[in-house]
């Protein structure tokens, strides 16, 4: 059994936000929903001023607040440990919305998907090819692109990532790169005191 | 610039305070409709008064599920809400909606037709529904706090002071409630129990009100910037004028002063809900997600300041 997780290099991170193109891209994701953001923080005094890009995702949590909080069983874990929605099961009471202590759910508007990209009640045919995988009125998350893991590959915003700053692997493997990598640089977890046990892992 | 504070930041990819907006003013309906019908159904049942009880128990079993459905985004599948009572305080809360429902209208048709002695049952079996639709009162009027404390994600809500505000309001607006409706039927004896009762009650709901904001405030960044907004920001003019002046002070010392009159207690009735539906928004207003990596230097290893 493997434990699928990412490792953020901070260092390396540019926020150039390809990441957050190339998910919209592979998934399709509707307008104003976005599954990865790389936020930006500044701190310091001038003239000492700096500025980090903190990259955010799905931490799907070993202990998930969201699937426990499930009332419908829609939300459950893969034996790799990829944290799941159900579609068919969801009922959309945004209890895993609310239960997310990093706000990494989203709830898809009973009308997003009619709306499409340009408000105009037309579908590109980008869309028209993507939006069959959505349900209006259920929840969404990253799901780690689980068709790409499923065929081998990598998440695309690992793959697109020019600066190498996402990096993806088993972490119950001692010596897969996200392991390694949290080892040598002292990986973090994101809001560790909600004791969620997140499998995503920052370095500096 | 320098951003050494946190801020809000709306849905922009800037690190800061992110409102929670999942849950809106339908939950917050749904969840006060459910809080002063329960509420209304179980001080009638204690004092018998039959109106109270179907009144109460109509406004819960409408407006709630009403609201809830409202809410939901594929509401055609609520029934799978009830699938997971072994972790879900949702599933925990509507099943023991229905059992409420059930069994509150069975007591009432039983109290008011005698349905026990018309199908020739034992009247240990009324007394049984009596107590099963006690019981499911009781789980409604604290499941709702219990769904919202069991979140970790919002200081405001992670706090057992959460269901105990929702039990307490929910009896305080039930015994108000009553009072009003039955004010000609009751008699002096149980209009003075129920004055009497108010009076702790309205003092309790201030204490509980403040133990919430203080308890937020100490846990956490994110807890004292919900409180911050409720007493001093943008929502402090509603929370303050409102919810504790209107909606506590002034009930307490019109239901004190003037208990022993109708327009009193209609009066202190009004303030009540007006406050308490002011709070219920509101905590779901001023509920914010800490920023993801708040504690920067706990949580990721940068500095804290430079």
């Amino acid at each position: 059994m493997s434990k699928l997780g990412m490792v953020f290099d901070l260092k390396a991170c540019i926020g150039c936000n390809a990441c957050v193109v190339a998910c919209k891209q592979e998934n399709s994701v509707p307008d104003g929903i976005f599954f990865t953001r790389t936020l930006s923080y500044e701190y310091g005094e001038y003239p000492n001023v700096k500025r980090v890009y903190i990259p955010t995702i799905c931490n799907h949590c070993e202990d998930a607040p969201c699937e426990k909080v499930c009332p419908s069983g829609a939300t459950y874990t893969r034996a790799d440990g990829i944290v799941m929605v159900d579609r068919d099961k969801c009922i959309g009471c945004s209890s895993c919305a609310v239960a997310c202590p990093y706000d990494m759910r989203t709830m898809l508007d009973k009308s997003a998907l009619e709306k499409g990209l340009f408000g105009t009640g037309e579908l590109t045919p980008f869309e028209k090819q993507g939006y069959g995988r959505y349900t209006p009125g259920t929840s969404l998350k990253c799901d780690f692109c689980s068709q790409r893991v499923d065929a081998g590959l990598k998440p695309a915003c690992v793959a697109t990532c020019p600066t190498n700053a996402r990096v993806f692997g088993d972490l119950d493997d001692p010596n897969s790169e996200p392991s390694v990598l949290i080892r040598k640089r002292g990986g973090r977890q994101p809001l560790p005191e909600k004791n969620t046990k997140p499998k995503v892992y920052y370095v500096e | 610039m320098t951003q050494n504070s946190t801020n809000a930041v709306g849905n922009s990819f800037k690190l800061g305070y992110r409102f929670q907006s999942y849950w809106g003013t339908s939950m917050a309906r749904a969840f006060f409709a459910a809080e002063v019908g329960t509420g209304t159904f179980l001080v009638s049942l204690y004092f018998d008064y039959l109106l109270g009880m179907i009144l109460g128990l109509a406004l819960a079993g409408t407006l709630k599920p009403f609201f809830h459905l409202s809410h939901m985004g594929v509401p055609a599948k609520a029934w799978r809400a009830m699938l997971r009572p072994d972790r879900s305080w949702v599933s925990r809360g509507g099943i023991s909606m229905v059992l409420l429902v059930g069994f509150g209208a069975l007591h009432i048709a039983n109290r008011s037709i005698g349905l026990d002695k018309t199908l020739g049952l034992d009247p240990q079996v009324g007394e049984m529904v009596r107590y099963v639709a006690i019981a499911a009162g009781l789980v409604v009027i604290c499941y709702q706090g219990m769904a919202m404390s069991a979140s970790e994600s919002f200081t405001l809500w992670a706090s057992p002071l959460v269901p105990v505000a929702s039990f307490c309001y929910a009896l305080t607006a039930g015994a108000l409630s009553l009072l009003a409706i039955g004010w000609a039927d009751l008699g002096a004896e149980p209009q003075a129990v129920l004055v009497k009762f108010l009076e702790s009650m309205l003092l309790l709901d201030l204490v509980i009100v403040a133990g919430l904001l203080i308890h937020a405030r100490s846990k956490s960044k994110g807890g004292a910037f919900s409180v911050n907004l409720l007493m001093r920001g943008e929502l402090s003019g509603q929370f303050r004028l409102v919810a504790v002046f209107l909606g506590l002070l002034v009930p307490v010392a019109l239901v004190a002063y003037g208990g022993t009159q109708r327009l009193f207690v209609a009066a202190a009735v009004v303030a009540f809900l007006v406050g308490f539906y002011t709070l219920r928004t509101l905590l779901f207003k001023a509920a914010v997600y800490e920023p993801i990596t708040h504690d920067l230097a706990g949580s990721i290893g940068l500095a804290r300041s430079r």
